[in-house]
């Protein structure tokens, strides 16, 4: 197998994902009393998915024609922090990302979105779904020109306190993707080779601040006991929408409703275009569905696994890791909220849930991935 | 650098398994659990609807409207899946033209979170529904609605329905299955704001109920319950009962019960004005049952209809029936249809004694008393005729004024009608017939073979054209008499049995008068009975003074309609 085989493999099981994203985003958006303003299209969610699914593609194939070590330090020196892209993203990121807090439109009350109008059209812009990627990018570049230094402890506490910064921005308004950021981002550094016992330390303190949070917010300890309590007991209230995830779940059986034709997303499921549009995938096409979609994802990890063991290049093994780590576990971590065997948080499943930031940097990522796969020499 | 590559690959073997993990959760819930989420589902995603049939209607003789359903319109609020009220409550407001603040008060304080009324009873147009129903949690509830058009006038008979629509007494609860129909029901899927998604699947139509045609009249009944209404309110009466019946066929043309209530709105009923005394109510009819005595009596030739009969001036005693007085003055010798005319009770009791008891019994019993007449009516008794070997020599003596059996005023209206038929059985009915809602007629009622004849037609001839037509020229029924007409009949002025005492209540009566008109070829057979007028109005109290006026009026407003 060659390394191209392996990218336009890899580019198959992306496409196929978005393009199942798109499908279930139309289905799930319908409503009884649709009338469409073709004039106005941009206004759809599930007409823009469509938009957003071609963009993709153009990402996806753009970015496996780049060559990923020009992401990495390609200059020594102060130079090559300055005109390194990754650091380029993260500082944008964090300025995006104190500007969310007081220029964000506010949406189910938290400011996680930019709202630009741009003609006759609005841009919505989330700001944490770029800062993971700046951080999963500069991780890896970092790693990789610190060699060994990485394993100095003073290195570490600056890592560590650069990821504070981010995971901390983006928990203000997002407590799920902060998680989620700084649990990957440890992990990265972790395998780039990170002593062990460096991490014992900033372990109270992640735990101290995500206690608070948890704690600070009535609505996130309803979530965690929506999670505990048995669901039929909390139906009605904070327990409502896992509740009706798993009922079209469950009322997909093995063949599904077929599609279109599943009834939760008519007002019962809430976020059932986003978060949730796993529980209208099985509700519609049932078992087969769900392993349709779990068999896509694992394909991934394997051809993922394969391009990280054909590396012969650190900091390709260290992105394609990465890369693959953030796309997967998000996967397992949105299907686990919605089967109920993790509390509720709001994360996108990749390439399928609706939105346009998520799918293009997403695209982005998978477009590095194959680059990685392209560029390295059969072992 | 030492890039840790084989921890790296064991997290991602973990993610890996984790993914199975999911798919097997998934087939857990899909295969598994499938059944319970789908009772689940039901719930929360499934709504039925029910298509409520029209009740038949109950229409009289000539087809005019006794009792019918219409449509009417309650908007509910399903409070629960309301998310802003204010703009609720104000789009709905400027719908239906109500306060906002009143609509957001019937919401909150709605006992039941899916189902807040807001306006009951109302009629919608097109568009106002077309408005509401785009507004989320606000629904609009279609029912049927019974009107009574003649209140009143016709409760017992055409009866009510409660809440649920089943019919709780007279005809409504008679032939509650033929006028209910059936309901249609058909279950679907619908969005949270209960709108139809897709339709599961339709079980089964709306079947209309069918309609009823009584051989009642409904102007004959406003006659019948006008005039005894007036004599019910001016004597004060306990209760009252009229009916008119047709004696050829048994068909009821009015029947009246007092006191009455409103069919449509039963506050304020009660046991009396609720029940139909004509049919449950048995009481000791008194003088009005001394027609059927005698007929039978000339029937069985124990007496000749020429012969004269000595009523021992009033003090009639004897070893074995104790002491027989008359209600006023006492008689000397009276011929049979004088007996009848005076109402001697003496000389009925020696019409008694002549018979004896098993030929006494046997016409009482051929004359239908102790048994129900089979009326269409719910609640009818039976009354009480005692077994001949319990009969004393006061029985025999007692029986043929009345006294010592129970009947019903029905029983006695039918005794009289088969007096009136020339001798020939009748039963009173009040379906004439059943038609459904696509027009076919589900039941005829056809006229009684005439076979069985109770007394023969002369026998049956002279106790109306002799006896009773002199009770009303010469006797105690002269205030039942009209220019136009040759009326007859008896009066009656019953004692009512004191229970707990075991005599008689010398405060207490029934007034009763029955009888027809013409003599010659009776069309209408009237019953009226006034249980216990108020005696010390001092207006009178006897069935001669309170009941005869009153089916005079009866018989001379339903003679002049019928155009006889």
């Amino acid at each position: 197998m060659t390394g191209k085989t392996i990218a336009n493999i890899i580019a198959c099981l992306v496409v196929t994902l978005m393009a199942l994203g798109v499908v279930f985003v139309f289905s799930a958006s319908a409503r009884i009393d649709a009338e469409y303003d073709l004039s106005k299209f941009y206004s759809y969610p599930e007409f823009r998915q469509i938009v957003f699914f071609m963009v993709s593609m153009i990402i996806l194939f753009a970015f496996s024609r780049l060559d990923y070590r020009k992401l990495g330090f390609c200059f020594t020196g102060v130079k090559g922090w300055i005109f390194n892209i990754s650091v380029l993203l993260v500082v944008t990121s964090i300025i995006l990302l104190v500007l969310v807090l007081f220029l964000g439109a506010e949406v189910n009350y938290a400011r996680r979105w930019f709202r630009i109008p741009a003609g006759p059209v609005t841009i919505n812009f989330q700001p944490s779904e770029l800062a993971k990627w700046s951080l999963v990018l500069f991780i890896c570049a970092v790693s990789v020109v610190l060699d060994k230094k990485i394993k100095n402890f003073r290195i570490f506490v600056l890592l560590s306190l650069l990821i504070g910064l981010v995971v901390g921005l983006i928990v203000i308004e997002d407590f799920g993707t902060a998680v989620f950021v700084a649990f990957i981002s440890l992990v990265i550094l972790f395998a780039a080779g990170a002593k062990w016992w460096h991490f014992l330390t900033p372990l109270p303190v992640l735990a101290a601040v995500f206690a608070f949070a948890i704690f600070s917010s009535p609505e996130r300890i309803e979530r965690v006991k929506a999670f505990i309590l048995p669901d039929d007991s909390i139906a009605q209230t904070s327990g409502y929408q896992i509740r009706q995830s798993l009922i079209a779940i469950s009322t997909g059986r093995i063949f599904g409703k077929g599609l279109g034709r599943g009834i939760s997303k008519y007002g019962h499921l809430p976020e059932d275009t986003t978060d949730f549009i796993f529980a209208i995938i099985a509700e519609e096409f049932g078992f087969l569905g769900v392993c349709f979609v779990i068999l896509l994802f694992l394909l991934l990890l394997f051809f993922g696994i394969i391009i990280i063991c054909r590396c012969n290049d650190d900091f390709g093994r260290l992105l394609a890791f990465g890369i693959v780590l953030a796309i997967v576990l998000q996967a397992v971590i949105n299907l686990g909220v919605v089967t109920r065997l993790l509390p509720t948080k709001g994360i996108a499943l990749p390439f399928i849930s609706a939105g346009g930031t998520h799918l293009f940097l997403s695209a982005m990522a998978a477009g590095i991935l194959m680059s990685i796969a392209k560029r390295s020499n059969a072992g | 650098m030492n890039m840790r590559n084989k921890t790296a690959l064991l997290l991602l073997l973990i993610i890996a398994a984790a993914l199975l993990g999911i798919g097997v959760r998934c087939f857990y819930l899909q295969y598994y659990k499938a059944d319970y989420y789908h009772e689940a589902s039901v719930k929360s995603q499934k709504s039925s609807f029910f298509e409520r049939p029209r009740r038949g209607s109950i229409l009289d003789c000539r087809g005019r409207t006794l009792a019918a359903s219409y449509k009417v319109d309650t908007v509910f609020a399903e409070a629960r899946i309301i998310n802003d009220l204010k703009k609720t409550t104000e789009s709905l407001a400027a719908i239906i033209d109500m306060d906002p603040v009143e609509i957001s008060k019937l919401i909150l304080t709605a006992r039941n979170p899916g189902y807040a009324p807001i306006v009951t009873d109302a009629k919608l147009t097109d568009e106002q529904r077309n408005q509401i129903r785009r507004i989320r949690g606000i629904g609009i509830e279609s029912r049927w609605k019974r009107i009574y058009p003649l209140s009143n006038a016709a409760a017992q008979v055409v009866g009510f329905i409660g809440t649920d629509e089943h019919g709780l007494a007279g005809i409504e609860q008679q032939y509650n299955k033929t006028l209910a129909g059936s309901v249609g029901q058909s279950s679907f899927f619908s969005d949270a704001a209960r709108r139809p998604v897709r339709l599961e699947q339709c079980q089964s139509f709306a079947q209309d109920g069918a309609d009823i045609i009584l051989t009642l009249d409904a102007t004959i009944q406003q006659f019948t319950h006008k005039a005894l209404l007036k004599q019910f309110q001016e004597y004060e009466a306990e209760s009252a009962v009229a009916t008119v019946l047709d004696p050829c066929t048994g068909a009821v043309l009015s029947m009246v019960s007092l006191p009455d209530f409103n069919p449509a709105d039963l506050s304020g009923a009660d046991a009396n004005s609720l029940g139909n005394h004509l049919l449950s109510d048995p009481y000791e009819p008194g003088s009005i049952f001394k027609p059927i005595v005698a007929a039978w009596a000339v029937e069985t030739n124990s007496i000749d209809p020429n012969e004269t009969i000595f009523c021992e001036d009033g003090h009639y005693r004897g070893k074995g029936f104790g002491s027989i007085g008359e209600y006023r003055q006492g008689f000397g010798n009276l011929k049979i249809s004088e007996i009848i005319a005076h109402s001697s009770n003496i000389g009925m009791a020696k019409i008694g004694q002549k018979m004896g008891t098993q030929k006494l019994y046997e016409g009482v019993t051929l004359f239908g008393f102790g048994q129900k007449t089979g009326i269409d009516l719910p609640g009818e008794e039976y009354g009480f005729i005692r077994k001949p070997d319990k009969w004393t020599g006061y029985s025999v003596a007692r029986v043929p004024f009345g006294h010592e059996v129970l009947v019903t005023a029905i029983q006695m209206a039918r005794a009289f009608c088969i007096l009136a038929n020339d001798g020939r059985v009748v039963n009173p009915h009040l379906v004439k017939a059943i038609v459904s809602d696509t027009g076919k007629k589900l039941k005829i009622t056809e006229p009684m073979p005439t076979g069985g004849f109770v007394v023969s037609k002369n026998t049956a001839r002279w106790i109306i054209r002799q006896a009773m037509r002199e009770v009303v020229t010469d006797g105690t029924g002269k205030k039942a008499a009209l220019d136009k007409w040759e009326v007859w009949g008896k009066t009656g002025t019953a004692n009512i049995a004191d229970r707990t005492s075991g005599g008689y209540d010398e405060e207490n009566y029934v007034a009763s008068f029955i009888g027809g008109a013409p003599a010659q070829r009776p069309a209408v057979v009237v019953l009226v009975s006034i249980r216990k007028p108020n005696k010390k109005l001092s207006k009178g109290y006897t069935g001669g003074s309170v009941a005869a006026p009153v089916a005079a009026e009866i018989l001379k407003n339903t003679l002049n309609y019928l155009e006889i």
